[in-house]
């Protein structure tokens, strides 16, 4: 199989994103949290290669220190999310039932509450920070993981090698692990890398309702959030951020793509 | 069919009473009470006390509780702390504003997404794919409340062709009405087309690449109706699930569009709640869109054999 | 677009609603249209109320006296008023012909009445215990010895009694006709004496305030809460926008006259356009660095003191500011008539001296919590700028963001280690002090716990000799900034952009707008 574009600017892009925030552990153009009010929202120059803040910090410094922080609480939020949900979508999904009904009640008295404001109510709760950050948002979204790895699970388990493996006297387990859980990689894949984004954006927007990450550490989501009476004096504030956001959203989901295609069990022999 | 919609409505009950629950607890385990941010920095003690008596706020939780859901079982939602206005009327006038907004921009959005996701999942990996996939990120990756401030700034003050601030409600005039709406509608339309397109076009692969497709090309079948017949029906069960979450959450209240557009909609109504700590306000949206929620996914649901006629709602 | 232009249909019927009543339609109803940047609570003055409330609820209502531009204390709705000799019963002289809104003319008994309502606890005002046991004093007796005069016996006799009638937050202790209330004593609208009385409130949406043609002004100049008061448009909407981005959209795109309480990030913006005009004005609101002083750490005064000095308070008042407050370190604002010379010093950076401290403490990093909100925008940036320059020295401060009830919920139960904070605007000095030092143990909120100063506050409440007053504040000052229980930063100031054809507007040391004496050229 030849290396499509798509999977080489989605694994640039990514390496991008990997490479600035590893860097950013050892060095950054200046220390991204260093004050300097003789230099307040400078636009973008030689020595400030992406202008400065309100407060005179370097925004390159503080764009690749959030690197570290936004990517590390979206992969953290989305790993607990797709663990967790996935877990209840397929064991609902395949065993339908009274199990089904009762996790599902659960599940859905969970889904039932908006997501943003479910995280902003659990931020209050356990306070805001990273690790705050990562629960609120993680529970926020597991119902919905849960839900769509279910509905993917009904359609299939209704197909003619799941029932085939039945008929010859497998295991439900042991059915459910060969067959359905395979199947449900592809929504699945597209849904975490969608969520990828979720939480990029819903980490501004808890900043843009009042709560969020707070400082020393910079996030592309609470600098974007702060950017924003600056939005007409000072756009390379929000550019910044809201660039790496974009950008890494896009090589996440070419990516993805490009993942679920050699995941996909259908594809191995297409 | 009716025996199944019958099983769902009784499911819902568990699922209503789990969010009651579910509800009360969160809201009074958050921090603070309504009582302080009244009073601010200058609280005495006593007064405080004496406040909390009377909201009722001094009493056992569980007792709160009991009296809360024996009120709600008579559709008493109770009076706001913070207006003393009572509740279910004032959601019910919120979730006006906000259902009008969901409901058209996601039907909008669907109209695009589902579409561009299908042609883009058609011709897989090309540049036109790669043009698709990369506006729909772009869209999804941009926060509603700078696109929406860019809009606000663009068409209401650069331009002037739409207002910037105000609301008028559809029952008193609805074209004025709609002029109010039009950015937060295309607000939302543009971001759920990010979402909606990603999730069509992935759907659109799966089925594209099954072998009734393959079979009705080799047989000849034009590729149109290939696509029309075929694929579209096929695709659009998963995206229909989602859009039913979609719809779900966003009647929830899409808060950081109303306030950035100034509209008085349910999202907004909920978060000043939680900072002003207006429990009764809280519960009453956080339940009422609880509902609203699981009456959508119920529709959602009830449509899925229309779409994959493998399924059955036995 | 086809929305914008009334159909012809429209034109035709204003056009015979004019012919039929031509006075009113003659010259076109003049709006003053700003903002707010959440509802309010209530109209009832007083009592459900936040500070916004209290902004709108004054165009309404008036009390017997109000507080002046300098906050000194001016007649209201009193023409005078004499203390007796042992400055238990103030005798109120009322002003003649004053009108409420529903036409009726205010005698003594509608005082009598008002005042009996705000002291009965089933009203719930805000302020009923600051005449309860302990509060300044006890109200004995309210009398109206003539339809003109009212007569109020305290127990004791206390310099606090007019200001807190005054107290914006307590409604100026409004007088009110009886038909505010039902029957079974619901507030029902307020029916007061002010410029303005009230329209339509629809919620979440607007107020508004349409002007109230039998005002009986007084003469003199417009003066805080008290002098003349015109209302020159004929109605002033509230609207409530709480996003301020929109809100500035809003003034530059026409749909606003004015807003207040502007935000520092958008009065620099807004400073630059031509259709707009700002307004700056020192205010009384206080934000600083609250300690706590019982906290294993913090209880070393060194650590506070060397905190203190390392802060270029100057500098931050600036930043943050933007050159529109000056640094203060002293509880009184700089606006009040008290403060003088002795208020003026406070800490001088003086980084070798903290540094010295901190050695004598015997700091090595231990990481202090501050807690700060993001609700108040100066607030979050001073916490940000006190972490820099404290980290210069080595001090490690942490902030924590909390929701503004989560940090009050702290603040009441003493329950942090530091935290950035403000205090809203206290209009007598006694109360500056008030609102910081008391005991601890029974009021966790106290900032600062030192029993001598708690005599001193005690003395300055019960006299009314401005020397002998001046003394005691000048010597709880000094005690203030060797104690370091908190580090007062600046004072806020009133920012508001209005647009370029409103004239008349002024800001004053309480943080509320004021729109009467405001017109619409």
């Amino acid at each position: 199989m030849k290396v499509r574009a798509n999977t080489a600017i989605g694994g640039s892009l990514m390496a991008l994103v990997l490479g600035a925030a590893v860097t950013a552990a050892f060095w950054t153009p200046f220390d991204p949290l260093r004050v300097n009010l003789r230099a307040r929202l400078q636009p973008p120059s030689s020595l400030y290669w992406l202008g400065t803040d309100e407060f005179g910090r370097d925004v390159l410094s503080r764009v690749m220190a959030g690197a570290a922080t936004s990517v590390v609480v979206a992969l953290l939020t989305v790993a607990l999310a797709i663990a967790v949900g996935v877990m209840v979508g397929v064991v609902t999904g395949y065993l339908r039932g009274w199990t089904d009904r009762v996790i599902m009640a659960v599940n859905d008295a969970l889904l039932a509450f908006p997501g943003i404001l479910l995280a902003l109510a659990v931020m209050i709760v356990v306070g805001a920070n990273k690790f705050g950050l990562v629960l609120a948002l993680g529970l926020a979204y597991i119902p919905s993981v849960a839900r769509v790895v279910r509905g993917t699970v009904l359609s299939i388990r209704e197909k003619e090698y799941i029932e085939a493996s039945r008929v010859i006297g497998n295991s439900e387990v042991y059915s459910m692990l060969r067959h359905v859980l395979p199947n449900a990689v592809a929504p699945v894949a597209v849904l975490a890398t969608s969520m990828f984004g979720w939480v990029l954006l819903a980490e501004s927007a808890l900043s843009f309702l009042g709560l969020g990450v707070p400082p020393p550490a910079p996030t592309w989501g609470n600098m974007l959030a702060a950017s924003r009476p600056y939005m007409e004096s000072a756009v390379w504030l929000g550019m910044a951020p809201g660039l790496c956001i974009a950008l890494t959203l896009l090589g996440i989901n070419l990516l993805g793509d490009s993942l679920r295609d050699r995941l996909d069990p259908r594809m191995a022999h297409g | 069919m009716l025996g199944y919609l019958a099983r769902r409505l009784a499911m819902t009950v568990p699922t209503l009473l789990l969010v009651a629950i579910a509800v009360f607890t969160l809201v009074r385990l958050i921090p603070g009470d309504p009582v302080q941010v009244m009073l601010g920095d200058a609280a005495e003690p006593a007064q405080v006390a004496q406040m909390r008596a009377q909201l009722g706020l001094d009493q056992p939780i569980p007792l709160q509780f009991v009296h809360w859901l024996a009120k709600l079982l008579t559709g008493d939602f109770g009076h706001s702390i913070t207006d003393n206005l009572a509740v279910l009327p004032l959601i019910l006038e919120r979730f006006q504003v906000s259902a009008i907004i969901v409901l058209v921009a996601v039907g909008l959005a669907a109209c695009v997404a589902v579409p561009a996701g299908l042609v883009a999942a058609w011709r897989q990996n090309s540049a036109l794919d790669l043009a698709v996939v990369g506006s729909a990120t772009l869209l999804l990756s941009i926060p509603s409340f700078w696109l929406g401030l860019l809009l606000l700034l663009l068409f209401g003050l650069k331009l002037k062709w739409l207002p910037v601030i105000g609301y008028v409600p559809f029952s008193e005039n609805f074209w004025q009405a709609m002029v109010f709406m039009v950015l937060p509608i295309a607000t939302l339309t543009m971001i759920e087309i990010g979402v909606l397109t990603r999730m069509a076009r992935a759907a659109s692969i799966e089925v594209l690449r099954l072998e009734y497709v393959t079979h009705a090309r080799a047989k000849g079948v034009p590729e149109w109706l290939v696509l029309g017949r075929h694929v579209l029906p096929n695709a659009f069960a998963p995206t229909w699930t989602l859009i039913g979450l979609v719809l779900g959450h966003l009647l929830g209240g899409i808060a950081v569009i109303e306030t950035v557009f100034t509209l008085p909609g349910l999202g907004r109504l909920l978060v000043d709640s939680i900072f002003a700590r207006d429990y009764p306000v809280v519960q009453g949206c956080l339940l009422f869109t609880a509902v609203i929620y699981v009456v959508v996914n119920l529709i959602v649901d009830l449509c899925y054999p229309l779409f994959d006629p493998r399924v059955t709602l036995a | 677009m086809l929305m914008r232009r009334p159909s012809g249909a429209v034109v035709v019927g204003l056009t015979l609603a004019c012919l039929a009543v031509m006075p009113t339609c003659a010259t076109a109803e003049t709006v003053l249209r700003t903002r707010l940047n959440a509802d309010i609570r209530s109209t009832d003055p007083g009592t459900n109320r936040d500070a916004n409330t209290d902004g709108v609820v004054a165009h309404m209502v008036e009390g017997l006296v109000a507080f002046r531009e300098d906050t000194s204390i001016g007649p209201m709705l009193a023409e005078s008023w004499n203390v007796s000799n042992d400055g238990k019963t103030y005798t109120f002289h009322l002003r003649k012909g004053v009108k409420f809104h529903n036409g009726a003319t205010m005698t003594a008994e509608d005082v009598v009445w008002s005042l009996k309502r705000w002291l009965d606890p089933a009203t719930q005002w805000r302020c009923l215990s600051e005449f309860g046991p302990s509060g300044i004093a006890r109200i004995e007796r309210i009398e109206a010895p003539d339809p003109q005069t009212v007569a109020v016996t305290l127990d004791q006799p206390t310099a606090l009694f007019l200001p807190t009638l005054a107290r914006p937050d307590c409604g100026q202790t409004a007088i009110i006709h009886r038909d505010s209330v039902g029957p079974d004593g619901k507030w029902i609208a307020p029916v007061g004496t002010g410029p303005f009385k009230l329209g339509e409130w629809k919620r979440g949406q607007y107020i508004d305030v349409a002007r109230f043609d039998n005002y009986a002004s007084r003469n003199g100049p417009r003066s805080g809460y008290a002098g003349a008061k015109t209302a020159e448009v004929d109605r002033v909407r509230f609207n409530v926008i709480p996003d301020s981005s929109a809100a500035k959209a809003g003034l530059l795109s026409g749909s606003l006259d004015a807003i207040s309480a502007l935000g520092v990030p958008d009065l620099e913006d807004l400073k630059s356009r031509p259709e707009v005009q700002i307004s700056v004005t020192p205010a009384l609101g206080l934000t600083g660095i609250l300690f706590q002083t019982r906290d294993p750490l913090l209880k070393d005064v060194r650590i506070r003191r060397a905190i203190a000095l390392c802060l270029d308070t100057a500098q931050i008042a600036d930043v943050v500011m933007q050159g529109t407050a000056r640094a203060n370190n002293s509880a009184l604002p700089i606006g009040s008539p008290f403060y003088g010379e002795v208020q003026a010093h406070g800490y001088t950076q003086n980084i070798a001296e903290a540094k010295k401290l901190l050695v004598e403490a015997g700091y090595r990093g231990q990481p202090i919590k501050m807690i700060a909100n993001k609700r108040y925008g100066f607030v979050f940036d001073s916490a940000v700028l006190v972490q820099a320059m404290a980290q210069a020295l080595g001090i490690n401060i942490e902030i924590e963001v909390l929701d503004w009830a989560t940090q009050l919920d702290r603040y009441n139960r003493g329950d942090y280690q530091a935290m950035a904070f403000v205090y809203s605007a206290r209009l007598d000095p006694s109360l500056s002090f008030e609102m910081l030092t008391g005991p601890k143990a029974t009021q966790p909120r106290k900032v600062w716990d030192n029993p001598e100063v708690q005599e001193m506050l005690r003395q300055s409440m019960m006299t009314d000799d401005t020397a002998k007053r001046q003394a005691l504040f000048d010597e709880m000052h000094r005690r203030f900034i060797k104690d370091v229980p908190m580090i007062v930063l600046f004072n806020g100031a009133e920012l508001a952009a209005l647009r370029k054809n409103i004239k008349g507007y002024a800001g004053w040391l309480y943080p509320q707008p004021r729109f009467w004496g405001v017109s619409v050229q």
